[in-house]
């Protein structure tokens, strides 16, 4: 962590150093041009970026430092920030190890030894929840694509400007209405916190958005067989298939569900199967999987133009998390653009009044990036994905989608 | 009903190669191996990077994975149990112990917590007989631990060292004086049951995730077959493993998907209540 910091601040050194030395070559040349002069005008502004790129999380982190790196570099290649001289953005990076504690501390250390007008991260809500707090306390607006409701109370420097996990559950009973207009739902879930709560919220849900819920069963997670599960599944004469489970068994619920030959759309909700991991793991027998999710690459033309850079650096495609990063930091730059100033209450108070319907800080389900006073962006919703031949698609909701539905 | 019979007796087979493993280890060499799990997940492993490399058939890696395994066995008995045997068993206890958690930790650093998985052309397949079904992955599975388990029981029966190795286990003193080295004895029957346990992970390669956690999930399943099945007993470990498939599966489709494994240990605990040393009862060995 402290390496990657170091790499980060000795890069921005040694361009500091390049640029104090062509202005010397030039003042000694004579010629003092315009590109000297805003070299000396235009002080880099800090952007704070906290990721787990260690960890339990870290592959995960990793892609997200990857795409921040990215997002910064297609910012300054495109000029910078114009209102001020064609300031640089400098990433600013930390690693909070996944881990609860070192975000506070790192978070804490993040802001008090750097000049930041801006954070974003942590991809965990768990994580991203104490770097609001600290932020908060230091008056430094933080951006970020974790889905927890609890980001929006109370909160005046946080900023979601994508789905909810409140609307996941309901997005994904909608989906359900993909295979029919009568949709049976079988619901399974493991017996646990995660499984319980999730599906109880499933439950819930249903009756508003018209969906029968035809079978609602628990099993203890980590089961050896899921042929007699899938039975009863068979059994209920279910068409649709909410599997709230962890990876091994989605695995193996997927196979046997196959072998059963039995005809239900499977829908894994916002479980963590949407990266690109999961295919090259899983492989074909991920097809046909539907999942939710809050950003997906092929949602809009910028997001396809981002994603094709992406992939040509690191050959897999721009995943939900690291491409909803890349839009957050474009969304920092237009509200640095308009606030023509680093200070971080005013870069808050112009991410407040956002509002971008396009280019790729409105990359984003439905386009369009609007803050209410809570945080939330006010256009945000999910996506319904589908593991379609090893890439992602975006089926649901129709204007949203890319692909039609696959068959399996 | 049937269906759930036969999900039962299929799964049941792989708990079989696990538990006869481990009830050969302490029937004969009156140790317990907690580490028989992590066997498991290395056969897994072994067929998964086989044939995801060289596209070799899980079935057929079972010549790669069970040989490498019983050499592993043949090394941890000389460099490791050796040492351990005329202690108490406390230190046994831990060697085993021990050992399943350095495997297991390996694996995570090697082979990261990623889930694996291994598509054959049958992986997916089912015979369908009027209603109900078959996975083929799973019936070959069955068939091949069937035949394993036989051939081991045929070894025991009629071959010298299968004979010694059962007297081993009926008292290893009296073996001893009989001319029996126990050492050779001991060595092949941990050889015998981690190729066991490695059978049993290039048959669970086809239709299960490998994962360096896999063996705990099996591993449970062998000890509750070892005692029910009586402790050193080969046949009463196959049986009882028959059994508990074909519980767990009756008690998932007729109580609740979360509670398969109740109707397991109701039947470990009715079978010990009315027979305290297991099913087969300190009858036959």
């Amino acid at each position: 962590m402290k390496c990657s910091k170091a790499v980060a601040s000795s890069a921005t050194q040694n361009r500091r150093r390049s640029l104090l030395k062509a202005a010397g070559s030039a003042v000694a040349a004579g010629a003092l041009g315009p590109y000297v002069l805003r070299g000396w005008a235009a002080d880099p502004v800090n952007i704070g970026a906290l990721y787990p790129s260690t960890g339990s999380m870290a592959q995960i982190g990793q892609g997200c430092v990857a795409a921040a790196k990215l997002a910064i570099e297609m910012v300054n290649h495109a000029g910078g920030i114009k209102s001020l001289g064609g300031a640089k953005l400098n990433l600013i990076l930390s690693d909070v190890q996944s881990d609860t504690t070192v975000t506070r501390t790192e978070t804490e250390r993040l802001i008090s030894g750097n000049k930041l007008s801006a954070i974003h991260g942590c991809y965990a809500s768990a994580l991203t929840l104490i770097a609001s707090e600290v932020a908060e306390r230091a008056k430094v607006p933080i951006i970020t694509g974790s889905s927890s409701d609890q980001l929006n109370k109370g909160r005046k420097y946080t900023f979601t400007p994508f789905a909810r996990a409140s609307q996941f559950a309901r997005a994904q009973l909608q989906m359900a209405k993909l295979v029919g207009d009568k949709p049976k739902v079988a619901v399974i879930f493991e017996n646990t916190a995660f499984g319980t709560s999730t599906s109880n919220g499933l439950k819930e849900l249903a009756p508003a958005e018209g969906v029968e819920i035809v079978m609602f069963e628990p099993y203890s997670a980590g089961f050896t067989d899921a042929s007699p599960l899938i039975n009863k599944v068979k059994a209920s004469g279910a068409n649709a298939l909410f599997s709230v489970s962890y990876l091994n068994d989605l695995i193996l619920i997927i196979r046997t569900v196959k072998q059963v030959g039995l005809n239900v759309a499977i829908n894994g909700g916002s479980g963590g199967f949407v990266i690109p991991d999961f295919y090259k793991n899983v492989g074909k027998l991920a097809d046909g999987l539907l999942g939710v999710a809050h950003w997906n690459h092929d949602v809009s033309e910028d997001a396809q133009r981002v994603n094709a850079e992406y992939k040509k650096r690191s050959g897999e495609f721009l995943f939900e998390y690291a491409g909803g990063l890349v839009a957050q930091t474009f969304m920092l730059a237009d509200a640095l653009e308009r606030a023509a100033s680093t200070d971080p209450q005013k870069v808050r108070d112009a991410l407040a009044a956002l509002d971008v319907s396009k280019g790729y800080a409105a990359m984003a389900p439905g386009g369009r990036v609007k803050f209410g006073p809570d945080g939330k962006n006010i256009y945000g919703h999910p996506v319904g994905v589908q593991w379609q031949n090893g890439d992602l698609a975006s089926v649901f909701p129709k204007e949203d989608a890319h692909a039609p539905l696959m068959k399996i | 009903m049937a269906q759930a019979v036969i999900n039962g007796l299929l799964i049941g087979g792989i708990y079989a190669l696990v538990s006869i493993g481990v009830t050969l280890i302490f029937g004969v060499v009156k140790i317990v191996n907690f580490a028989q799990g992590e066997f498991v997940m290395i056969g897994m492993y072994i067929s998964f990077f086989l044939g995801a490399q060289f596209g070799i058939d899980p079935v057929v890696s079972l010549l790669v994975s069970m040989p490498v395994l019983f050499f592993a066995g043949v090394l941890v008995q000389h460099f490791l149990i050796r040492r351990v045997l005329g202690l108490n068993d406390l230190p046994q206890i831990f060697l085993t112990f021990a050992l399943s958690l350095l495997i297991l930790n390996l694996s995570l650093m090697l082979f990261s917590a990623n889930y694996r998985t291994l598509h054959t052309s049958y992986s997916d397949d089912a015979f369908h007989l009027g209603g109900l079904y078959v996975p083929v992955a799973k019936l070959i599975a069955f068939a091949v631990a069937m035949v394993l388990s036989g051939m081991l029981w045929v070894f025991l029966r009629t071959t010298d060292l299968g004979k010694a190795m059962r007297a081993a286990s009926q008292n290893r003193e009296v073996a001893q004086l009989m001319g029996i080295n126990p050492n050779r004895v001991f060595a092949v029957a941990l050889g015998i049951a981690l190729a066991l346990a490695g059978a049993a992970g290039s048959l669970l390669m086809p239709f299960y995730p490998a994962y360096p956690m896999v063996g705990q999930v099996f591993v449970l399943m062998a000890f509750v077959a070892v005692v029910l099945g009586t402790l050193g007993n080969v046949i009463g470990a196959l049986i009882a493993s028959l059994l508990m498939g074909i519980a767990e599966s009756l008690g998932i489709q007729f109580i609740g998907a979360d509670s398969g494994l109740i109707v397991v240990f109701l039947l470990l605990l009715t079978t010990l209540a009315v027979r305290p040393s297991g099913l087969a009862g300190g009858g036959r060995r």
